[in-house]
């Protein structure tokens, strides 16, 4: 297996248990649009927010510890907290068809292109 | 036992102080290949009243991919991760823009305490995260021990 990418928190918020991860991506190209997928364990539907403004792509997974009051941490590898990524969309995609769907904690993103107008012969008239 | 590390931050003392209080409860795990950077599934453990849990991020596994089994006191998590590009929509190389995603065989092993009832673990998966219930064993009544007098 190859090495997981490592989420590193690169947002601290007001409370010193909640992060903000970039979650990793893999993007890849067809002949009808880009593919996005995105590992966000823990974020649910519900929890999920996808906003696309100003050819601006933004996807924010909200994640609850879901962790029962009092228990106690013995061992910790990895911390819990939210997922945000942005990005920018190009000019060929057309945003009122994105589709996204979310699978155990795997978000796959469907960002169609347009289709490429045909060709138009324009008559060329002799003087 | 190896002795997993409870932080990053090397403090010998720490980690004695805690080693005498988790041998004072009775309680080790040790999480085998926890010297190693960056072991996947990550794992956390917690510890409740009545039960210790373990928890593990495991995006995009299927509860079928998945194999816990829990022999001479040894707990070994263990699965594939599909990957839905490679096998199902057979994209070359050259299409990827990013890539980032992991994928294949994995596998963990975690040493739990003797306190454990092994016949009532049990597991959840719930959008692409692990949760191990490992019930603690009922504490044996406090017995009182005669003393005699010595004529």
């Amino acid at each position: 297996m190859n090495q997981p990418h490592e989420n590193e928190p690169h947002h601290q918020l007001s409370h010193p248990e909640q992060f903000v991860f970039t979650p990793p991506i893999d993007i890849y190209e067809t002949d009808e649009g880009l593919v996005l997928y995105a590992d966000l364990p823990g974020v649910s539907v519900g929890s999920l927010e996808l906003q696309v403004q100003d050819n601006k792509l933004t996807l924010l997974g909200k994640v609850e510890p879901q962790i029962p009051e009092g228990a106690r941490p013995i061992h910790k590898e990895y911390e819990v907290g939210n997922y945000l990524r942005s990005f920018i969309l190009s000019g060929e995609i057309v945003h009122s068809e994105i589709e996204a769907k979310l699978t155990n904690g795997v978000l796959r993103i469907f960002l169609p292109k347009a289709p490429k107008a045909e060709p138009r012969r324009i008559q060329v008239n002799t003087g | 036992m190896p002795i997993f590390r409870w932080d990053q931050s090397w403090n010998p003392l720490r980690d004695l102080e805690r080693e005498v209080d988790r041998l004072i409860q009775g309680v080790e795990f040790s999480v085998q290949g926890i010297r190693m950077p960056r072991q996947y599934p990550a794992v956390n453990i917690f510890e409740l009243e009545h039960e210790f849990l373990i928890t593990a991020e495991l995006p995009g596994m299927e509860v079928e991919d998945l194999e816990l089994t829990i022999a001479n006191s040894v707990l070994t998590l263990k699965g594939h991760r599909n990957s839905p590009v490679a096998e199902n929509e057979n994209i070359p190389e050259e299409r990827f823009r990013r890539r980032e995603r992991t994928f294949g065989e994995w596998q963990r092993s975690i040493s739990i305490p003797d306190r454990i009832s092994d016949e009532q673990l049990s597991a959840e998966f719930n959008d692409g995260v692990l949760k191990i219930h490992l019930p603690k064993l009922e504490e044996e009544l406090p017995r009182q021990i005669p003393v005699s007098s010595g004529e």
